[in-house]
């Protein structure tokens, strides 16, 4: 897929939605937190608003163009739009509800047939019900499967897993994978959740109050971001001012308060020495003593402040000059019998020091 | 109860159907504008079409018997082109209902369009429907309930409709004289047992038709 976007301008209620991208990969995800302009900007791409100005390519195709007066009107754009509320006709049956879209596309043969997305989506049963009999994730499927029976070149999906819980939300991601996989749809997927893109999509936009912060491949992002609120938007834990000290055969070494930590450049711009240095909390391993060498560079001598569960992981907040935050697993924080107050290490391998410059 | 008495009431529902089915279509296409769109000029025609509800119906009556009489715009062209007048026919019984009724389906019909989520109606356009199939296949059927309410209410205003139709039809026997006129005339001359029989069965026809509407819109607003 190829979508573009330049010189979108929408004015929303607090700021303009400005974006400037162009779009190949096959599920994108539009990442962002509540509020930046994500919901929007799939509305100018499904046709549904009227931005100030805005051209809008698909495949080759133009959508929107405001300084020649184009605009497709949106029964035309053969792009699926699933929104939020998931908008299931609530006068119809399900059946019905599918075959919405199906009827209208007579002229060209559907992408792919009723019998084969019911079965991929596995609503087969639930045709002859109506849609207020149906569960959240039912729903889901339903207006998913509604959509791709209008065999659109693109299908925009907003927050499709935001209503549901996380039970729920790890039975539909397998669905919407084979959406992926099977069907081949290009996906324009927004969210603000961590998980939900690296399960599904290939590459993201980061929009922050309607403006890009970042696009590129997800896990580049999530790893690199480029600058300080991307990086609290990914939860990066661990966030500290830094001073890069020692620059010596492609290794860095920053100080963060007393301590210091070797770091590998990156993208950092050579002449920076202010930096803000994020550490993930996966990325920090919690040891007991380190005697038996490991190709790890930095080992912090630390206390444990504080341990929290998470589920199925445990959280330890960590003294080592600076705070630090360290995910581990419940079975490892029970055999190893961490409990506040103790001493340990917390080893961080140096690329997994990213340094933002300040 | 008179074949005459029974005369009177079979015109009048007959005569109130039938106004209300022939205001259906504008006062849809009315409310539909009114729920969805915005435009210069849109107070104008909110006020215009409420006029009725407010205006003295002596008045609007009069106004429709300057506009559909003989000498009238419409009234003179009718007669002249296809020979037939409105003022003291049971056509202007109707012109008379509809008009005065109007307002009642044009405000329900509305608010019910304006019910429905457009975000529904959205959704159907990115599944391929053009104006007209949203229209009939979503907003419509979702808006049913409250329409269909305010047919009700159209359909039991014309039923007493009053001061519009005397001026406009006037109150001939057997042809323009509706539950409404009869009954002044029953009073009028003296016939008081004539003239409650007749109220009674004028109130049993608004009682059933405002009963039902109120039900209809009250589950609608659920």
């Amino acid at each position: 897929m190829s979508l573009i976007l330049k010189n979108i301008l929408l004015p929303l209620a607090a700021f303009n939605l400005e974006v400037n991208a162009e779009i190949q990969g096959r599920v994108t995800a539009i990442f962002g937190p509540s509020g930046a302009g994500k919901t929007s900007l799939l509305e100018l791409v499904a046709g549904l608003r009227s931005p100030k100005s805005a051209f809008i390519e698909l495949n080759g195709r133009v959508l929107t163009d405001v300084s020649q007066g184009l605009f497709v009107p949106t029964r035309h754009r053969g792009v699926g739009y699933v929104p939020q509320d998931m908008a299931l006709f609530p006068h119809l049956t399900v059946r019905q509800n599918l075959c919405y879209g199906q009827k209208s596309g007579g002229d060209k043969a559907p992408l792919f047939t009723f019998d084969r997305i019911v079965e991929v989506l596995e609503i087969k049963s639930l045709t002859q019900r109506g849609v207020t009999e149906l569960s959240g994730g039912e729903k889901q499927r339903v207006a998913l499967a509604r959509a791709l029976l209008a065999s659109p070149v693109l299908l925009l999906l907003d927050e499709p897993l935001a209503s549901l819980d996380r039970k729920l939300k790890a039975r539909i991601i397998p669905y919407l994978a084979r959406i992926r996989d099977e069907f081949g749809v290009a996906m324009l997927y927004v969210t603000h959740d961590r998980f939900e893109t690296l399960a599904l999509a290939d590459e993201m936009i980061v929009l922050i109050d309607g403006k890009v912060a970042q696009t590129g491949p997800v896990r580049e992002v999530f790893s690199r971001p480029a600058n300080l609120q991307v990086a609290s938007l990914f939860t990066v834990e661990t966030i500290l001012p830094g001073r890069v000290v020692k620059n010596e055969n492609d290794l860095l070494t920053v100080a963060v308060g007393s301590s210091l930590l070797s770091a590998v450049p990156q993208a950092l711009p050579a002449n920076s020495s202010a930096v803000h240095v994020c550490i993930r909390a996966e990325d920090v391993v919690v040891a007991r003593d380190c005697d038996s060498p490991n190709s790890a560079r930095n080992h912090l001598p630390a206390i444990i402040e504080s341990l929290a569960r998470e589920g199925p992981l445990v959280r330890v907040e960590l003294n080592c000059g600076f705070n630090l935050s360290a995910l581990v697993t419940n079975q490892s924080c029970e055999e190893m019998n961490l409990k506040s107050g103790d001493n340990v290490t917390a080893v961080i391998k140096a690329p997994h020091v990213h340094l933002i410059p300040r | 109860m008179s074949a005459e008495e029974w005369q009177i009431i079979w015109f009048t529902a007959w005569v109130s159907a039938l106004s209300t089915i022939i205001i259906l279509p504008f006062g849809l296409g009315v409310a539909w504008l009114l729920a969805r769109f915005k435009w210069p000029g849109k107070s104008l025609l909110e006020t215009i079409v409420s006029l009725p509800l407010v205006m003295p119906p002596v008045a609007t009556g009069l106004i429709l018997l300057k506009i559909l009489g003989r000498r009238g715009a419409v009234g003179g062209f009718f007669h002249d082109h296809f020979g037939f007048d409105f003022v003291f026919t049971w056509r202007g019984v109707l012109i008379a209902l509809g008009v005065m009724s109007f307002p009642l389906l044009v405000r329900s019909s509305r608010l019910a369009f304006e019910g429905v989520d457009p975000r529904l109606e959205q959704i159907a356009r990115t599944l391929g429907a053009g104006d007209w199939r949203v229209f009939f296949t979503i907003s419509l059927p979702l808006a049913s309930r409250g329409i269909l309410g305010g047919m009700l209410l159209a359909f039991a205003r014309a039923l007493g409709e009053f001061g519009a139709t005397i001026m406009l039809a006037g109150n001939i026997p057997g042809q323009t004289s509706t539950l409404s006129l009869a009954i002044y005339q029953s009073v009028q001359i003296g016939q008081d047992a004539d003239a409650f029989r007749l109220l009674g069965v004028s109130v049993a026809l608004a009682f059933m038709a405002v009963w039902w509407s109120e039900c209809l819109l009250r589950r609608k607003t659920r």
